[in-house]
């Protein structure tokens, strides 16, 4: 340590006194210590007067605010019935006996493969995939679209149901789209094989 | 209760309110000194003391020992004072109060002494208001030159060039008795 004292100038520095506070003041700020290490932490902001009544109901505004937001989005995602019944009406151009040969070939597919790979979609959704929206040709932002607002099981499945009706091309595009998403996501062959 | 001030904050810290009292003990007067020889009144110099008190009280959560407790004691009052500095002049104690050259019976004796003191405190009181508090951490809190400039936030050079034009001039008041 550099000493820069002047042992004169100290002398004389001591000579002014040795005030020392006052007994009071130290009583004071002693106290406060001992306060601090008896109060627990200070809340982030402290409820004071009459806003002591704003927490508990902001934190039940939360809480309903987010019960009803899951629900609205979980009923947005289920078709209602009555879609649900067009999706699975016959297409006049498509014969019964084909349409069904292929829900059946659909549901033997995701029965064999891997539970780890691809999870059982929701019995809805199984039944809805297949014959109507699976089978449009996506353009590229219904691709993006399709990708953001299903499961990866689901968007296999449709990729599978093309493949098997031989519109390649478009099972290309969408297993690119795919890819880019879910990079790290195991393809069965069924969406691979052409 | 023994102990290094570092650990006895850290202590306190964790809640044994028997540390921040040994600690208080230990630095209350220098503080108190260094404080009081800051600022004009000493109603404002015992408010601001308490006050640098409550900060080291109510930041002991966040406390981690980077540097010497009193440096860190000494950064906080400094922040507390900077602005009286700039406003105001220097409270000195009241030198007719002051015990005078061992109780002197010479009362020529004690009256030269007594305007000793005063010119020695009215030095004091025209020191630049960074050279005075460079004077009074060295002096009060044997602060060396790095630790007051790690309080104040000064280069190490600059408290070290502040520190002894005080001294150098505090020493010419000396010299002048």
């Amino acid at each position: 340590m550099a000493d820069e004292r002047d042992p004169q100038v100290s002398r004389r520095y001591r000579g002014l006194g040795a005030q020392e506070p006052p007994r009071a003041l130290d009583e004071a700020i002693l106290a406060a210590s001992r306060r601090a290490t008896d109060a627990p932490p200070a809340p982030l902001v402290p409820p004071a007067g009459r806003r002591r009544w704003y927490f508990p109901l902001a934190a039940a505004a939360v809480i309903m605010l987010s019960v009803a937001v899951t629900w609205h989005m979980q009923m947005e995602e289920r078709p209602d019935p009555e879609s649900a019944m067009l999706m699975r009406a016959p297409h006049p151009a498509q014969e019964l006996g084909r349409e069904e040969k292929q829900a059946d070939e659909s549901r033997r597919d995701a029965a064999a493969r891997p539970k780890r790979e691809l999870p059982p979609a929701a019995p809805a959704a199984r039944d809805a995939a297949p014959a109507g929206r699976a089978l449009e040709a996506p353009s590229a932002s219904m691709l993006a679209k399709q990708l953001a607002e299903e499961p990866p099981e689901k968007v296999l499945e449709r990729i599978a149901e093309l493949r098997r009706l031989g519109r390649h091309e478009e099972a290309d595009r969408m297993l690119e789209a795919f890819r880019m998403r879910y990079p790290e996501y195991k393809l069965p062959d069924s969406v691979l094989k052409k | 209760m023994d102990g290094a001030d570092e650990e006895l904050m850290l202590a306190y810290r964790d809640g044994d309110a028997r540390a921040f009292e040994a600690l208080y003990g230990r630095h209350r007067v220098r503080l108190y000194r260094f404080v009081l020889r800051s600022v004009k009144e000493r109603g404002l110099a015992e408010e601001l003391y308490q006050d640098v008190w409550m900060r080291v009280i109510e930041a002991r959560r966040r406390y981690a020992p980077k540097a010497r407790f009193t440096t860190w004691l000494y950064s906080i009052a400094h922040n507390r004072l900077v602005d009286h500095w700039r406003r105001k002049g220097l409270s000195l104690v009241d030198v007719d109060s002051a015990e005078v050259e061992g109780n002197n019976p010479d009362p020529q004796r004690q009256v030269q002494a007594r305007q000793d003191l005063q010119r020695f405190a009215s030095a004091l009181e025209a020191l630049p208001p960074a050279q005075r508090e460079a004077f009074l951490m060295h002096e009060e809190a044997g602060m060396s030159v790095e630790e007051i400039a790690g309080a104040t936030g000064m280069a190490v050079e600059a408290a070290k060039s502040r520190l002894r034009y005080a001294v150098a001039k505090l020493r010419k008041a000396v010299d002048d008795g």
